[in-house]
């Protein structure tokens, strides 16, 4: 049975869709089939990163939630834009980046529930191994069904005064959901930081294991926003750490 | 500078011409040692250090000439001047030792205004040779400096000495040495607030955020959902 994980923030801007499209490569290089859904439809943008224009998004999860595709027509085939060489296979239902379906999503919702239905759908159809949610920062409706549904939930969080309360929030949530597994991941970690140290008090403060704390520098930015960074750098200490949390959410 | 007093060593076979030239060195204020012979100077000259060698051509056991070549062939002692002490008929000699690296050359019998002018001009090089080689010493210092900087064993003390001087390196390790410590300061700075890495969460408003999450019917909703999704993960 394929497995749902489910990669958050609080707050937006910590690295998040960078860590769902890296761990989503990472592991169609071992040879699975991994779905990945950006239900971030307020402001969408994992499609980037996996080299999709708007142009080219002719279906998305904006045309599903609004009945007008089945779920799988809003499923595209990202592989041979990654790497043709992948042993397995990335789909990705992309959210609408269309000003003016963000704004209809905006003022006038959509019914959660189908997004459950979707994902199983999706799951059966494609044949998954893994289904890998990108949620919407916060804590709305959507974010808390992809929290309720996961088998593991990855919350990505800085080290900063910002994302500390939040995230203790989102555990706490998350805790009372019965999330089977939950790890921290700390990004955009200063260098000149202790990262045993980091992991340690993270650790110890939300009682939830860091499976990665992973560096910030301004290189990093740069080669992040090139496209995936695994696929680029594959013996890159940073995609060392990317494939950590990868094996730890499908463990 | 030439009016300072400096250590010389006086080799000579003739305990007159010793004691002359000792007696006439002491007057202008230099400190003197003597030695007899070739071989006993260089013992002299190993074991303490010299500013100036008068050194005589003709002298049994081991000659000028040859005690010369062996100062000249020693690194510790090759940088002390020697002035060649020779009667006027030796001068093919004394050409061959000024070719050899002797500084100078002072005929016999010696005229001390002679002695004076040639002592105070091989002093004069001595010393700025011995401060060209200390300033090569102290850039020398500035460099390891540098690189204890890149392995983070730098000690700020050990520029002191490079620190007291007047002159432009003096000013360049003493920029150098404060730039290090601030370097060094603002390092140790981050790392005590690593140390101090406090996660403050405001415990009462997380929990009332929590609260107004998870007390909504569609979270109390979803709650059972998930519990029996997961009691029955294939329904």
């Amino acid at each position: 049975m394929a497995k749902i994980i489910a990669i958050h923030s609080f707050r937006g801007g910590t690295g998040k869709s960078n860590m769902t499209a890296n761990v989503a490569t990472l592991l169609a290089a071992e040879g699975q089939r991994i779905g990945v859904v950006d239900t971030d439809i307020q402001s969408p943008g994992i499609h980037v990163l996996f080299g999709m224009s708007q142009e080219r998004m002719n279906r998305s999860l904006n045309d599903y939630l609004w009945g007008r595709c089945d779920i799988g027509a809003a499923a595209h085939d990202v592989t041979s834009s990654l790497d043709e060489r992948l042993a397995g296979r990335v789909f990705l239902i992309p959210s609408s980046s269309n000003p003016s379906d963000i704004a209809r999503v905006m003022h006038d919702g959509y019914d959660v529930g189908l997004l459950n239905q979707g994902f199983r759908s999706l799951m059966r159809e494609l044949e998954l191994d893994a289904l890998i949610i990108d949620t919407h920062p916060g804590l709305n409706e959507e974010t808390l069904l992809s929290i309720a549904i996961c088998e593991s939930l990855a919350i990505v969080m800085r080290p900063d005064q910002q994302d500390y309360e939040g995230t203790s929030v989102a555990v706490s949530v998350a805790r009372k959901l019965r999330v089977p597994r939950m790890v921290l991941v700390v990004n955009n970690t200063p260098t000149a930081f202790d990262f045993a140290e980091v992991k340690e008090r993270v650790e110890k403060t939300y009682e939830c294991e860091v499976v990665a704390v992973l560096p910030h520098s301004d290189e990093l930015m740069i080669l992040s926003s090139q496209g995936i960074f695994a696929l680029r750098y594959p013996d890159h200490p940073v995609t060392g750490l990317y494939r950590q949390v990868a094996a730890c959410l499908t463990a | 500078m030439t009016e300072a007093s400096a250590s010389i060593l006086v080799v000579d076979d003739d305990p007159i011409n010793r004691m002359l030239l000792s007696r006439n060195l002491e007057r202008q204020g230099h400190r003197v040692a003597t030695a007899e012979d070739g071989r006993r100077a260089l013992a002299v000259l190993r074991a303490e250090p010299f500013d100036v060698v008068l050194l005589d051509v003709l002298m049994p056991e081991l000659d000028g000439y040859e005690t010369l070549a062996k100062i000249e062939r020693d690194e510790k002692l090759r940088h002390i001047p020697v002035i060649m002490v020779s009667a006027l008929e030796d001068m093919e000699s004394v050409a061959g030792c000024i070719e050899m690296g002797a500084a100078d050359y002072l005929p016999k019998p010696f005229d001390p205004v002679l002695l004076r002018a040639r002592i105070n001009g091989c002093l004069t090089k001595k010393r700025l040779h011995d401060l060209e080689l200390e300033y090569i010493e102290q850039v020398g210092y500035v460099v390891e400096a540098a690189t204890a900087v890149e392995t983070a064993t730098f000690a700020p003390e050990s520029l002191n000495g490079v620190a007291a001087r007047d002159d432009a390196l003096g000013q360049l390790a003493r920029v150098f040495r404060r730039m290090a410590r601030e370097v060094t300061t603002r390092e140790h700075a981050l790392k005590q607030e690593v140390r101090q890495l406090r996660i403050e969460i405001d415990a009462g408003r997380a929990a009332a955020q929590v609260a107004e999450i998870t007390e909504t019917d569609y979270f109390q909703d979803l709650q059972r959902k998930a519990d029996q999704l997961r009691s029955h993960p294939k329904s």
